[in-house]
């Protein structure tokens, strides 16, 4: 599969949106309210799970309004990665929608808890938790020539 | 209500220390017990004889080329520094024997091809200098 260079800035800007959802899905609590807006964040996290941040509601905002005022990146980065930390953060959406419609309250902030500690990372400190763990992962199951 | 907001204070109190302390480490150099030599053949490249930068990298590793870069100049400064840079997608043998857990990773060799300290991470200028200027001198300074 081609690899694809995206501009790193964009994923950094859809993790504003997804700190967004999970704080507000913890300050509501893990009620129908708190679960529907993670089961929003959910939606959004699919695209991007399947094909790559540039697929994502968000990465279509970041590309329409945003980047078209600023300058061209200093660097650009494989999308893998990013796509990687988007089933990281689906994966625990899911998670935190499956708690909080089995009653489970400490698994909702738990997993939520997670999704916003990941994303205000991203966006903020510009540190991709997913990315990190993606090298750690490929290099234990790739196999040595 | 209030038990939740001072939930997601918490959580985003400890992600910022958490960060702070992680861009610390990055582009320090630490510096390694000296285990066995790597020669130039192992490297695929020759050494340095006085240090060699030998630098990990990744197609995916968006940071790898800038500091590809960086250590090329800073190496072209001086004849008996080289910079040597690994696919550690293809050496996959060398990333297991050196640990190397990310990209870039870069290895600094003093004259015997020993590993005097690593970078994880990309490193600043100032940095790489400093990395550099505390290799130990193995050699003399003549080249014949």
């Amino acid at each position: 599969m081609k690899d694809i260079q995206i501009d790193p800035r964009g994923p950094r800007f859809g993790a504003f949106f997804q700190l967004a959802f999970s704080v507000a899905a913890l300050i509501v609590g893990a009620n129908a309210g708190g679960i529907a807006i993670m089961a929003v964040l959910l939606v959004l996290f699919i695209p991007g799970a399947i094909i790559g941040p540039q697929a994502t509601l968000q990465g279509w905002v970041f590309r329409t309004f945003v980047r078209p005022r600023l300058d061209p990146p200093a660097e650009t980065e494989s999308f893998r990665p990013p796509r990687f930390a988007q089933q990281m953060g689906l994966a625990f959406s899911i998670l935190a929608v499956a708690s909080g419609l089995a009653s489970f309250e400490t698994g909702f902030f738990i997993f939520t808890g997670f999704v916003t500690f990941a994303s205000f990372l991203n966006s903020v400190f510009d540190l991709c938790l997913g990315c990190e763990i993606y090298l750690l992962f490929k290099r234990v199951t790739t196999r040595t020539a | 209500m209030v038990e939740r907001v001072l939930i997601v204070v918490a959580i985003l109190a400890v992600a910022s220390v958490a960060a702070v302390w992680w861009r610390g480490r990055q582009g320090v150099a630490r510096e390694v017990e000296r285990a066995g030599a790597l020669s130039s053949t192992t490297l695929g490249a020759k050494r340095g004889y006085h240090a060699t930068f030998v630098q990990f990298s990744t197609p995916m590793c968006a940071k790898c080329p800038p500091t590809a870069q960086l250590l090329s100049r800073i190496a072209a400064e001086d004849r008996r520094v080289v910079h040597i840079e690994i696919d550690a997608a293809e050496r996959l043998d060398l990333a297991r024997e050196l640990e190397i857990m990310r990209t870039p990773t870069i290895l600094l060799l003093d004259g015997d091809g020993v590993v005097v300290s690593r970078i994880s991470g990309a490193p600043s200028e100032q940095q790489a200098r400093d990395a550099l200027a505390a290799v130990p001198r193995t050699g003399t300074d003549y080249s014949i």
